[in-house]
């Protein structure tokens, strides 16, 4: 189990939480603020989901790859990916 | 800022940049032609810069001769004479060929007229919009690089935090290592705000496509066409039952009425037919003007652009029967959001302001392939590493292979005039060709320096040569110029003089210093 913790608390692990880990991040932050954007009209929402998708995505990139240690990073994107992804599944389905 | 984040941001601007560099240098570049592409395509074609100025645009009448010529398609583009072209070009796609169809009429008569062989503008416009790869991995990538692009310049806004200092630094005789930090810092702060626009803009058109699935997943269950038509407008519902068409003159009058500050760059047309009754055939033979008939479900829809406002989605559609409007875009004024997107394509591509914010543009995009250039060297000399490592070679093979191959086309394109329909496929010949070669060159010779003073200087003569072969073969030297060809001739006489400048400055080899990993890292110490 200490190869794996190495690789998880290693560097391309941070690097990896950086890209994708925050990447799924933002797919599920960007669904619920086009869902949740309480100004405008619908086509306002969409274009509010596209231009923070990748204020979100940049945010959540440098917020992951500044942690101190892989498994750090990881706790980052998945605390944003899973308490929003609950949240996107209620509001799709009620 | 604690060291650790500051030696982090650091680490990931050097990797990221080294990563993307190249890629970003292809696409910064090839933005440069882009930029220009009606101009250039303008320019290609002598034919066409010999018609008599004129921006007069009658759709019916536009129309009546595309039928006359057999071009009525399902749906067709047209893009009518503007400040720059005297024609109105007309295209289709054609699903079964996989293929365009195009037909260019002259403004002031409606005259069919046949464009030159060259496809210059398309060679150096796609490398920028799609890498000529296939739609749409090619600008996925290019959307990929931008998001690089932009993460780069963030680390890079923290990284340097004395930069009232690095905004007028330039210690060129100190070192080679030296004048390169300089030159990366002092670009990258003076053309900081130019390059987040870009690459921001840049970002949000390369991915939009990959993004758009998402955001139709959220606010429309997933159906990105019902989202397209929700901003786009509605598409054609083709029906087969044909109808006389409602004016088109009286359409065109309608949208410029209601849209007095828009100048029409688009209009699309689906569901218009010729006379399809034998009735009408005859009817047809007999008269000059064949009668055009429409899909009682087809549709016609007018873009255009403000000249002096951020905003591109601005279009209204018509049903072709019965004149009504059924869908208006303009997200001038719809909340924030839809300002910025409307924003993003004049931004990029300099739809406002002239020709002269275009040239601003353009020498903005040469100065970030400078910092991406100098970028590449000084990660490579903070390495005690040279010109020769693998890195440097491909830096220099592709990105001045790059601009020699750029030059190449631009003069064959002039000398190549009168090889007939085959020029195109020579145009794409030379600069694939010439740009293989020089990325080939680079691998194999070791003295990077005297190869890139020789691509320095050959590009620059072929910038020469451009115009000697558009006096020659098209007699249009810069003396009897005027307008656009004129502006071209100029542009291409400065940037081979820019190119020509580098060459002087550029050493012919480096004193070879050991800067080791260790000394850049005390120094970020120091720094930070």
């Amino acid at each position: 189990m200490v190869w794996f913790k190495n690789i998880f608390n290693g560097t391309a692990s941070r690097v990896c939480a950086a890209i994708l880990g925050s990447l799924l991040a933002t797919v599920v932050l960007t669904i619920g603020i086009t869902m949740l954007w309480p100004l405008g009209d619908t086509i306002e929402k969409v274009f509010a989901g596209g231009v923070f998708f990748f204020v979100i995505w940049a945010g959540l990139f440098y917020w992951a790859i500044l942690s101190k240690s892989g498994a750090r990073a990881w706790v980052k994107v998945l605390g944003v990916f899973l308490p929003m992804l609950l949240i996107d599944v209620y509001l799709l389905r009620f | 800022m604690d060291n650790s984040t500051h030696k982090t941001l650091y680490a990931t601007h050097g990797w990221v940049g080294i990563i993307s560099g190249i890629l970003l240098f292809v696409v910064v570049f090839s933005g440069i032609p882009a930029l220009f592409e009606n101009e250039m395509e303008y320019w290609q074609s002598p034919s066409l810069t010999q018609l008599p100025k004129s921006q007069a645009f009658e759709l019916d009448s536009v129309m009546q001769t595309a039928a006359k010529n057999d071009f009525i398609f399902e749906e067709i583009f047209i893009s009518p004479a503007d400040e720059i072209r005297s024609h109105h070009i007309l295209w289709s796609y054609l699903k079964e060929t996989d293929k365009y169809e195009t037909l260019y009429l002259a403004a002031h008569n409606n005259e069919v007229i046949t464009p030159g062989n060259s496809e210059l503008a398309h060679i150096l416009t796609e490398l920028h919009t799609s890498l000529h790869l296939p739609s749409p991995y090619g600008s996925y990538i290019i959307g990929v690089a931008g998001l690089a692009m932009l993460l780069a310049i963030i680390a890079g806004i923290f990284i340097h935090t004395k930069w009232r200092k690095e905004f007028v630094m330039l210690r060129e005789k100190r070192s080679w290592r030296l004048l390169l930090t300089d030159q990366h810092k002092l670009i990258g702060l003076w053309s900081l705000p130019f390059t987040f626009i870009l690459a921001f803009t840049g970002t949000i058109l390369g991915l939009l496509g990959l993004i758009s699935p998402i955001l139709a997943f959220a606010a429309f269950n997933g159906d990105v066409e019902k989202a397209t038509q929700a901003i786009l407008g509605p598409r054609a519902q083709i029906t087969g039952e044909a109808l006389p068409s409602y004016s088109l003159n009286a359409l065109q009058a309608q949208y410029q009425k209601d849209n007095p500050n828009i100048q029409v760059d688009l209009i699309a047309i689906s569901g218009l037919q010729k006379s399809a009754t034998a009735q009408d055939k005859v009817a047809e033979q007999s008269s000059e003007n064949p009668v055009l008939l429409s899909d009682s479900g087809g549709i016609i829809k007018f873009s255009g652009m403000h000249g002096t406002a951020l905003n591109s989605l601005q279009a209204t559609t018509y049903q072709l029967i019965s004149g009504e409007q059924i869908h208006h875009a303009n997200f001038f004024g719809n909340g924030p959001f839809q300002r910025i997107f409307a924003a993003v394509v004049p931004l990029h591509y300099v739809f406002y302001g002239g020709g002269w914010l275009k040239l601003f543009y353009a020498l903005s995009a040469l100065a970030v392939c400078g910092l991406i250039v100098s970028g590449n060297m000084l990660w490579l000399t903070r390495r005690g590493l040279n010109e020769r490592h693998w890195l440097g070679r491909s830096t220099l093979g592709v990105c001045a292979g790059l601009v020699f191959a750029t030059f190449s086309v631009l003069a064959s394109s002039m000398w190549l005039q009168k090889s007939g329909a085959e020029q195109h496929q020579l145009e794409e010949g030379i600069f694939w060709g010439s740009w293989l070669l020089c990325i080939v060159s680079a691998l194999i010779f070791p003295k990077g320096f005297a190869i890139s003073h020789w691509l320095l200087r050959g590009s620059a003569l072929l910038g020469v040569l451009t115009i000697v072969g558009d006096g020659v073969m098209n007699q249009r030297w810069p003396w009897n110029s005027e307008g656009w060809v004129l502006f071209i001739h100029l542009g291409l006489v400065l940037f081979s003089a820019t190119l020509l400048l580098v060459d002087y400055l550029l050493p012919h080899k480096i004193s070879q210093k050991k800067s080791t990993e260790k000394i850049a890292t005390e120094e970020l110490a120091k720094a930070a």
